[in-house]
């Protein structure tokens, strides 16, 4: 799917910083017009969302999330094995219970972006644990 | 205005390029095992997962490299049946490694990535999840547990499917060249009923049949070898005939094969007795169709 600004007659580029998708599969994407900087926002209910997981591809580009073996199973199942879980440098920071619960809702494949929007927010904020407040900072930062 | 072809690339996501690399890696995979073999069966408590781990056993016994998958997202039995414990999973860059069973024979199951051995397969522990949802994750499972697992080189990769004959369209678009499907029936009307349909649905979409095996096609006795009925039913050869299919195998049900401790295979323990050589020769059948 591609977006054309119709004034400029220009591509649209769908914005990977700053993607906060709602929980429970539905889906809110923005994208940009480069030219005059006008943004869209594209929402998806779960069921256009599901379709498009099933490619097993990333919204905004192949993320490390993807790349690793297993990814969408050891990501997705309720209870994985420790191991299949991805080690990053990041992964100093403490996600609490309720804040994995609700990254896990996301979709995934906007789960990577979604992902790294927390976490660049909470390392510039200098907070080394993120929680459910910080994750509700993150939505009203990013107007999602 | 421009139209979907004059703009250059996608929103950004490159999804189709994300798709190719996908493909690429199961391709890569799949390169290196030389068949791939799907035992399936419209009805659930025929024997599957058995027969499957049986015959991995006797083609491994033959000189063969042999795999399993265990397509049985919700029901996997192989781990169990091959002894492979919920160990340690070994992950590398490049893949899970599988996990090694009886006879080395290389395993992947859901089993093997799932916190303990009661852990039930789960995708999200919210109540409302949808049909849909867990039907999309299934099978993205399928491809990540094919693409994401260390198979290296295989003679055989023998995929146990779970019972009902919905999975085979998934397994068929992610492994075109699959060389064929064992259908596998007891010989009670209800099980032929059912497997029928798995028959014509295979037809209808093209997937070759390697044959029809009849499972539990007599009661054995482990001490005399006397055989006598276990199910009464229509002759399970006449539907082979009515389906223009081969009958491959008809192997008699022996107490035995119940009582193999996990990782013990009745066929490696009673390859001479009545239903070890019935196996075998459900080998020979299946090795025949290959070859041709």
């Amino acid at each position: 799917m591609k977006f054309l600004c119709i004034p400029c007659d220009v591509k649209m580029e769908v914005q990977v910083e700053g993607i906060m998708p709602e929980e429970k599969q539905n889906l809110t994407m923005k994208f940009k017009c480069k030219k005059c900087g006008h943004m869209i926002a594209m929402l998806t209910n779960n069921f256009e969302t599901e379709f498009v997981s099933k490619l097993g591809v990333e919204m905004g580009g192949a993320t490390d999330v993807s790349k690793a073996p297993m990814a969408a199973v050891s990501s997705s199942l309720a209870q994985a094995k420790e191991e299949l879980k991805s080690k990053n440098p990041e992964d100093d920071l403490i996600w609490t219970e309720e804040a994995e619960q609700r990254i896990k809702k996301v979709p995934f494949f906007v789960r990577g972006m979604a992902k790294k929007t927390v976490i660049n927010f909470a390392i510039e904020k200098g907070a080394t644990t993120i929680d459910a407040k910080l994750m509700d900072e993150v939505r009203e930062k990013v107007g999602m | 205005m421009k139209t979907y072809d004059d703009l250059v690339g996608d929103g950004g996501s490159d999804i189709i390029g994300q798709v190719t690399q996908l493909g690429a890696k199961l391709r890569s995979r799949l390169d290196k095992i030389k068949h791939k073999v799907a035992l399936m069966s419209g009805k659930g408590g025929v024997g599957k997962s058995s027969i499957t781990a049986n015959i991995a056993s006797c083609l491994s016994d033959r000189g063969y490299k042999v795999g399993i998958l265990d397509a049985d997202l919700n029901g996997p039995s192989i781990c169990h049946l091959l002894g492979v414990g919920n160990n340690k999973l070994i992950k590398k860059d490049e893949g899970i490694e599988p996990g090694l069973g009886h006879q080395g024979i290389k395993i992947m199951s859901m089993d093997m990535l799932l916190k303990s051995a009661d852990t039930p397969v789960m995708w999200t522990e919210e109540a409302n999840a949808t049909a849909v949802w867990v039907s999309t994750m299934e099978s993205t499972a399928i491809r990540e547990l094919l693409a994401d697992t260390n198979w290296g080189d295989l003679d055989y990769l023998l995929i146990d499917m779970p019972p009902g004959s919905d999975r085979i369209d998934n397994i068929r678009s992610l492994i075109p060249e699959l060389a064929g499907a064992v259908e596998i029936t007891i010989p009670s009307m209800l099980s032929q009923h059912i497997v029928t349909k798995s028959i014509t649905k295979n037809h209808k979409m093209g997937v070759p049949i390697i044959g029809l095996v009849e499972n539990m096609a007599t009661y054995v006795c482990p001490h005399c070898e006397k055989e006598g009925k276990l199910f009464e039913g229509e002759d399970v050869q006449k539907l082979s005939e009515r389906k223009k299919i081969p009958y491959i195998g008809k192997i008699p049900f022996d107490t035995r094969v119940s009582q193999s401790k996990s990782g013990q295979l009745f066929y490696t323990e009673f390859k001479d007795s009545v239903t070890g050589k019935a196996i075998a020769e459900t080998v020979e059948n299946i090795e025949k169709f290959i070859k041709k």
